[in-house]
């Protein structure tokens, strides 16, 4: 399995020849496949920095206001004085305009993400450790949830109850849960029929224990491989909803909405649309390779043997 | 088969139905009035109330929701308020180009990811494909609005090749088109990809490889064989999900389609037409994915519809 121990034994057992060179070992499938995941993990890390870091530190870094106005510097193109990113049609700095309403974008996701999370962890692990009725009613109401216009179901809770940061995280984690939910319930239908869960119950431990204090834990960190790819999907959902209009307003435009705004100068300030689309791309890029190269897993498990 | 069929259909119906109600009882708890959105904002009161009892809006919810039940079983939902025709008349009139866009786009979907992730699996891990792979994870992460505002300014505006809004001529369908397939593209191509491997990877093809099957037999019918069910079931479950998922590329492109018809219901409040569009794309995602379902056996005999009706 491990091929880094192979290549390792390899000089010492070269008084045996052998048809397998450490050349014919770095080719092998599993070699590359752990070399590409490597790649992955690490672009995926850098590009989620280079987003990350400068949104978490925008209060610390020397940023105009993101909502001062100054109309004598309107639309100038980036990197014009003092200006990295440009400026937007009320002369307001692009750069700190993204960086605070990715603030927005990103509580809002990590937020969705926690409470997407918790009740899919909990409902999956109860449809799939009580099974029967419980199993029946989750199940149904998942597969109903899947089979919904979902965008649009959002837009009409958004559009109905206003825009403010909690509705719009609510109806993401609701937009969300049902794959956090459909996954643990997988993972518990297998852990449920494990030795260690009957021991458990000759001890006389009571159901809801075993299930909190045994079977969740053991499939927790399985189903939290899935957070990374949840998040990536959370920006996009925030990015598409602020765009049509049903983002947060305050305290600063998010994403989507710095994007529809920008449209209508797109013939000739064309980093108003392109910029903060970029941030959006390199920031869900990072997110989902991470979580791809995580998923793989080979990483990780080399490093687990070695410890 | 002749218990499963009802059966499904009964659920898909229920689904649908439990669906419109929720959202008729939404749209009603919500804040926001529609006779006042209808009314302009110098209406009297006696003119509101006059509007509401012209809606029908001021009979309590319970009768307004039994009325509405009887209005599901004879396809009428009413008179849309803002475009004073029947709702379902409104509707159907937009659904052929939503449906369109939709075809057109599961079309080129599939005839760039099958071949494309053959080949990713085909390669699996090496240098291109590696790079390859990380451009499928681009298309997964841009938004289809901003891919949508760059395909459009960059073809329709810098380089006047296709039009920039609306469905005159078929040259419109292109971009529009392009902008749905590609986050369609990079998740079919990746799924095709993570089958097609896992089939490699199997025991029965090692086998079917000593005993001298060919590699072009093995890619094309053990690997991708044995690949179809998955991969169609994806295939179909994001045209399901296509057919209201399209909004935000509508509303870029101008496309006269359900989707942006819904952002403009919510904005005018107009119950009746809300209603009749989520009824409508209800009742065509729960039919596709039926008819995915009912296709199962064609593509595999071992499946028996009904034994293994709960996946």
């Amino acid at each position: 399995m491990s091929t880094a121990t192979h290549i390792t034994q390899a000089p010492a057992t070269s008084s045996a020849p052998s048809a397998v060179t450490a050349k014919a070992l770095k080719a092998s499938a599993s070699a590359r496949r752990a070399r590409s995941a490597k790649i992955k993990l690490w672009a995926g890390a850098i590009l989620t920095l280079l987003v990350f870091l400068p949104i978490v530190l925008a209060n610390f870094l020397p940023l105009a206001d993101p909502n001062a106005q100054n109309l004598g510097a309107r639309r100038l193109p980036p990197l014009s004085d003092g200006y990295l990113f440009g400026t937007d049609q009320l002369g307001r700095d692009l750069l700190s305009r993204i960086l605070f309403g990715g603030q927005t974008s990103l509580m809002i996701g990590v937020l969705a993400v926690v409470v997407s999370g918790a009740i899919g962890v909990i409902l999956g692990s109860i449809a799939g450790f009580y099974g029967r009725w419980a199993d029946v009613l989750i199940s149904r109401v998942l597969e109903a949830q899947m089979s919904l216009p979902l965008l649009m179901m959002l837009l009409l809770v958004v559009a109905l109850f206003g825009p403010s940061i909690p509705v719009i995280t609510g109806v993401i984690a609701i937009a969300q849960w049902p794959e956090v939910a459909r996954l643990t319930r997988s993972l518990v239908l297998v852990e449920r029929e494990k030795p260690y869960v009957d021991a458990a119950k000759t001890l006389g431990l009571h159901k809801i224990s075993i299930l909190i204090k045994h079977v969740i834990p053991n499939v927790f960190k399985q189903a939290s491989l899935v957070i990374l790819l949840l998040l990536a999907q959370a920006v996009l959902l925030e990015s598409a909803l602020s765009f049509l209009g049903a983002g947060p307003q305050r305290p600063f435009a998010t994403w989507g909405r710095l994007i529809s705004d920008g449209q209508d100068y797109i013939t000739t300030s064309w980093w108003m649309v392109t910029l903060p689309g970029l941030v959006i791309v390199a920031l869900v890029v990072g997110v989902n390779l991470l979580g791809d190269a995580l998923r793989d897993g080979r990483p990780r498990r080399k490093n687990r043997k070695e410890a | 088969m002749l218990t499963y069929l009802p059966k499904r259909l009964g659920q898909g119906l229920l689904t649908v139905f439990l669906t419109v109600s929720v959202v008729f009882l939404l749209i009603r708890l919500a804040p926001g009035d529609p006779a006042a959105a209808f009314a302009g904002p110098l209406a009297t009161s006696e003119e509101l109330a006059a509007v509401r009892e012209q809606f029908g809006l001021d009979a309590p919810i319970f009768q307004q929701y039994l009325i509405f039940i009887g209005q599901l079983f004879t396809g009428n939902l009413g008179t849309s308020y803002s475009f004073q025709a029947p709702a379902m008349t409104v509707v159907m009139e937009r659904l052929p180009y939503t449906l369109t866009l939709a075809t057109s786009s599961i079309l080129l979907a599939a005839l760039v990811a099958i071949p494309l992730g053959m080949w990713m699996a085909r390669r699996a891990d090496t240098g291109g494909e590696v790079g390859v792979n990380v451009l499928t994870v681009a298309g997964q992460s841009m938004p289809d609005f901003w891919t949508g505002i760059m395909l459009l300014t960059a073809f329709s505006v810098v380089l006047p090749i296709f039009p920039a809004s609306g469905f005159t001529t078929w040259g419109g369908l292109v971009l529009p088109t392009i902008t749905v397939a590609i986050l369609q593209v990079a998740l079919i191509s990746r799924m095709v990809r993570r089958e097609m491997v896992n089939n490699f990877n199997s025991p029965y093809l090692t086998i079917a490889r000593s005993r001298g099957v060919s590699e072009r037999l093995l890619t094309w019918r053990y690997a991708l064989g044995n690949a179809g069910i998955p991969v169609f079931t994806a295939l179909g479950t994001r045209f399901a999900a296509m057919l209201n998922g399209v909004v935000v590329v509508e509303v870029v492109f101008g496309w006269p389609g359900v989707g942006s018809l819904i952002v403009r219901a919510l904005e005018t409040r107009d119950y009746p037409l809300i209603q009749a569009t989520v009824l409508i794309t209800a009742l065509l995602a729960v039919a596709v994915q039926l008819l995915i379902d009912l296709a199962y056996p064609l593509l595999d005999p071992r499946v028996r519809l009904g034994k293994a009706a709960s996946v």
